[in-house]
């Protein structure tokens, strides 16, 4: 069963639509990565499953149950973009505060705050959030998102404005906390897609123009294309002076579609001509052009 | 009940660690001090005066002071506390708007309502302390120098003004979930009560407006008496209990 389900999602601010029937499902326990470049409507998306924004036509179900405006669903963990926490706390007292929200008892509640403050490391953290850092309130963030168990957690570019070293903090975090919970995550840094996420959609004019599992879509997306390294540079002038549509990348590589020659014909000319290959082989596509062909569409 | 109480505590909290309640509670105490003692001074800064008012040809005889005098400067000053105390509690909602602190409790499950709840009961609680305060400390040093039977109503006018104030907080209430500014709540607030002081120059309608019961003057002195002020009093609770119940769908209905 999915643990969100969109379907036909339209918004619009004023005459600017944003989101045009938007349909998306996140199976359970799956890291979703929600991809879009700035301005595709990734948060106007979260925000409405959070139910902070009124849809204007469509529906939105999280673990079954259908999402109203103005009440979050109980299910729902939120990390926005930029959390902003109240200041003149510390961090545990943030923590404490969230679970009383929540309806924690207390003891529950402290040895909850005290486990997550340990796991994003801020166990011994005495002051108030005032003085915090940005990756020390991204991490904050999450702990309280996680506080109540939640069965789907939403994080809004929670990499996007950290350093390399709190972007990989970020990504552990939510690698391990995929055991208990469903991740659903907007970013445009793909690198961390690649890196974490089971499953993806691509975000473009308030549609969603592919999703799947992240090893599906590449698949499906498989370009035509072929690429060949050879030993030394005169076989592959060889290959050049017969097959004259192949491009050279490198010294001793070069790539062919599947459109202009055929592949056997390619390899039967290399093993009848003795060529001395080093590899062969068909080309994944990164996300990165996938995201360009998306995009660009 | 038990998110409402988190949120009560929240709103304790931030009031003592910024400073507000502290400052606030301050004001009330200096200007329960200061009613007795502008009193009390009266004489001797007329006395001051004396050789230069005896030159304009004004004699200074005794000028005799009472617990009326002091009573008086109670009813002049206390605008000026409950100016202060919606400068300083104005943003009470606003702040929230503006750094986005409420989404993460909003997305917590907290119901909307008792956001309005815990901020409207913060706010009556410290507008009642801190007047009842003011009130006390003026009593108690009238009592000492002089004595506080010479005013009449004296409870009744007080409890009057103790209520326009609470009807201020639900205007303060009201037009922040109307509004996304500290400046919008401020106008929408002062316009509010400057339309009914400016409509209540009119004997006729005076009667039945909020500011009438800002006249604690009239009662003291007994020149208007208890019943006179029934259906302002009627008229200001209904339109409290109206601008806070309208306050809960309006909130309902904020993008956040």
């Amino acid at each position: 069963m999915d643990m969100l389900r969109i379907t036909d999602l339209c918004k619009s601010f004023g005459d600017k639509e944003v989101l045009r029937g938007l349909t998306l499902s996140v199976p359970k326990h799956s890291i979703y990565g929600f991809i879009g470049t700035n301005g595709a409507g990734k948060t106007t998306t979260m925000k409405t499953v959070l139910g902070l924004l009124k849809a204007d036509s469509g529906e939105i179900a999280v673990n079954g149950e259908k999402v109203v405006y103005g009440q979050t669903a109980r299910y729902i963990g939120y990390l926005p973009d930029v959390p902003e926490f109240y200041s003149f706390m510390t961090a545990k007292e943030y923590l404490r505060f969230c679970g009383e929200l929540g309806g924690m008892r207390r003891g529950e509640n402290e040895a909850r705050a005290r486990e997550l403050l340990a796991l994003v490391g801020l166990a011994d953290e005495p002051h108030r959030i005032k003085g915090f850092s940005r990756g020390m309130k991204q991490r904050l963030g999450i702990a309280q998102a996680l506080l109540n168990r939640p069965k789907l957690l939403i994080c809004d570019e929670p990499t996007s404005a950290l350093d390399p070293v709190g972007r990989k903090e970020i990504l552990d975090i939510l690698l391990a906390a995929r055991e208990q919970t469903t991740v659903l995550f907007s970013t445009h840094i793909l690198s961390d897609v690649e890196r974490i996420c089971t499953d993806i959609a691509f975000l473009k004019n308030g549609v969603v123009n592919i999703q799947g599992k992240l090893s599906d879509v590449k698949t499906r997306y498989r370009g035509k294309e072929y690429m060949i390294e050879v030993e030394t540079e005169e076989a592959l002038l060889l290959l050049e002076r017969t097959f004259s549509n192949m491009k050279r990348i490198d010294r001793n590589k070069v790539t062919f579609s599947e459109d202009k020659y055929s592949v056997s014909d390619v390899l039967r000319f290399v093993a009848d001509q003795g060529v001395s290959l080093l590899k062969a082989e068909r080309l994944e596509p990164s996300l990165e052009d996938l995201f360009m062909e998306v995009t660009e569409k | 009940m038990k998110a409402t109480v988190a949120f009560v505590k929240k709103e304790w909290l931030e009031q003592l660690r910024s400073g507000r309640l502290l400052i606030t509670l301050a004001l009330f105490v200096l200007l329960g001090i200061m009613n007795p003692a502008i009193a009390k001074l009266t004489p001797w800064l007329l006395e001051m005066m004396a050789d230069s008012l005896a030159q304009s040809g004004m004699t200074v005889t005794d000028v005799p002071v009472s617990a009326m005098d002091s009573w008086v400067q109670f009813f002049k000053n206390l605008p000026i506390g409950l100016i202060a105390f919606v400068l300083l509690q104005g943003a009470i909602f606003t702040k929230e708007y503006s750094s986005g602190t409420l989404v993460l409790s909003l997305t917590k499950g907290l119901e909307r309502f008792k956001v309005v709840v815990a901020k409207a009961g913060i706010l009556t609680a410290i507008w009642s302390f801190g007047y009842w305060l003011c009130f006390g400390i003026t009593y108690l040093y009238n009592s000492y120098f002089w004595d506080n039977q010479v005013a009449r109503n004296l409870i009744f006018s007080v409890v009057c003004w103790w209520l326009f104030g609470v009807f201020v907080i639900s205007l303060m209430i009201l037009f922040s979930t109307l509004t996304r500014s500290n400046t919008g709540v401020l106008i929408g607030t002062g316009a509010i009560v400057l339309i009914s002081y400016v409509v209540g120059l009119l004997p006729k309608v005076n009667e039945y407006l909020p500011t009438r019961l800002m006249d604690g003057h009239s009662l003291i002195y007994g020149v208007a008496e208890a019943k006179a002020y029934t259906a302002a009093i009627m008229i200001t609770v209904i339109a409290s209990l109206v601008c806070f119940a309208v306050s809960v769908p309006t909130f309902n209905r904020k993008q956040l």
